[in-house]
């Protein structure tokens, strides 16, 4: 779901950033399934980020999956999002499944209460699917299940997220979102057999890279990231399959901010 | 009945037996070996669609040898091996006999249709009901 990422990218981005501060464009059917990539960290701030940006922002009912119990908030989420509330932080459900089963009967469970809620959720976070997907290597190589487990989770996820739209339609516009961390234990020039299930389902991706160099360190920053993000348009005026670049700023207390390319 | 009515009404007779024969080669013209067998699974009536109180959909196939294969409604997926190995791992084909069969069956009209609980679609989209 790009456009609540590129959402996210406009509540962090600098005052002082002089780039094209970036439009929010509706969701489309390609922008609803986004497949975050990258630092299992760092995509667990940004998925953290997102979570309380549509909670807080589009006041829609937040579902959270992990494997680990989050600790914490991203600490720039109180200095720029000024209507965090509990209130808002309420519309976000954590779960904490700690198999691909349970993760499977949790998502697939969702629809028996999205009719008594007070509104079906409108965003679904999974973070670290590779901790789900990955089973052991056998003698021959890589899991051959593992392209089966990462086809129905993706596959429930997006058909689950088409349920909900379905109920959320008679008050909103927008479509059910999903969006999901995966971090690829390959080499980047190695094909995963998991990955290259999930970009089926995953029309839409973000990319996480972090700068060389000594960019950061010059800068006093603790650490640089790259961002692209590809498969949409974000845009009107740009093409669909245009590849954007944001760089993500790491200061040593923390806190995080986003700049244009 | 003229000569020339009664060779329109052949016509129109033959019409349909060859638009029949003309769409079940472009069937496996595109979807190769498992278009016949997809059409087997349609005429014996092998796929339901599941709904439950919430309104939450599936479809469920009975294959071959018996077995219940889950489908989603919106997604393109099937649990049998057909579809992790020719479709997932070779790439090699589009989807399986039993999605395409739940394809045709909703292009002719020819599901059968059956109520579950919110809880046994839970079950059956988790995959930890026998599929």
């Amino acid at each position: 779901m790009t456009d609540i990422l590129t959402l996210v990218f406009r509540t962090f981005t600098s005052q002082t950033d002089g780039g094209e501060e970036p439009t929010v464009a509706p969701a489309s059917a390609a922008t609803c399934r986004t497949l975050l990539v990258g630092d299992p960290c760092i995509s667990r701030s940004l998925l953290l980020l997102a979570a309380v940006t549509a909670a807080s922002e589009l006041g829609v009912r937040v579902v959270f999956f992990t494997q680990t119990q989050i600790q914490s908030l991203p600490l720039c989420l109180q200095k720029r999002v000024p209507s965090l509330s509990p209130d808002s932080l309420k519309k976000i459900k954590f779960s904490y499944p700690r198999t691909l089963e349970e993760l499977l009967q949790q998502v697939a469970g969702l629809h028996e209460s999205a009719g008594t809620s007070p509104a079906p959720p409108a965003l679904i976070l999974v973070d670290g699917l590779e901790g789900y997907l990955r089973g052991p290597a056998g003698p021959g190589g890589p899991d051959p299940g593992e392209r089966s487990r990462a086809a129905h989770l993706a596959a429930l996820l997006c058909d689950t997220a088409a349920f909900l739209t379905h109920l959320l339609r008679p008050s909103r516009s927008d479509p059910c979102r999903v969006v999901a961390s995966f971090r690829s234990p390959v080499d980047a020039a190695a094909e995963d057999p998991a990955l290259d299930v999930l970009d089926r389902y995953f029309p839409a991706r973000c990319t996480l890279d972090r700068a060389g160099g000594y960019e950061a360190a010059a800068a006093g920053l603790r650490e640089v990231w790259h961002v692209y993000l590809s498969g949409v348009r974000e845009r009107e005026d740009r093409p669909a399959a245009a590849t954007r670049e944001r760089k993500l700023l790491i200061s040593p207390d923390g806190d995080m901010e986003f700049r244009s390319v | 009945m003229s000569n020339t009515c009664l060779c329109g009404c052949l016509h129109l007779l033959t019409l349909p037996l060859s638009l029949f024969f003309f769409l079940s080669f472009r069937l496996k013209f595109v979807f190769g070996p498992c278009a016949l067998q997809a059409l087997d699974l349609v005429d014996q009536h092998s796929v339901t669609c599941l709904s439950s109180p919430s309104g939450r959909k599936a479809f469920q196939v009975v294959g071959g040898s018996g077995r219940l294969y889950t489908c989603f409604v919106s997604c393109h997926y099937c649990p049998c091996p057909a579809f992790a190995y020719t479709v997932l791992r070779r790439n090699e084909g589009l989807l399986c006999k039993h999605l395409l069969a739940v394809y045709l069956c909703q292009a002719t009209g020819g599901t059968r249709q059956e109520s579950v609980s919110d809880q046994q679609m839970s079950t059956l989209l988790g995959g930890t009901a026998a599929m």
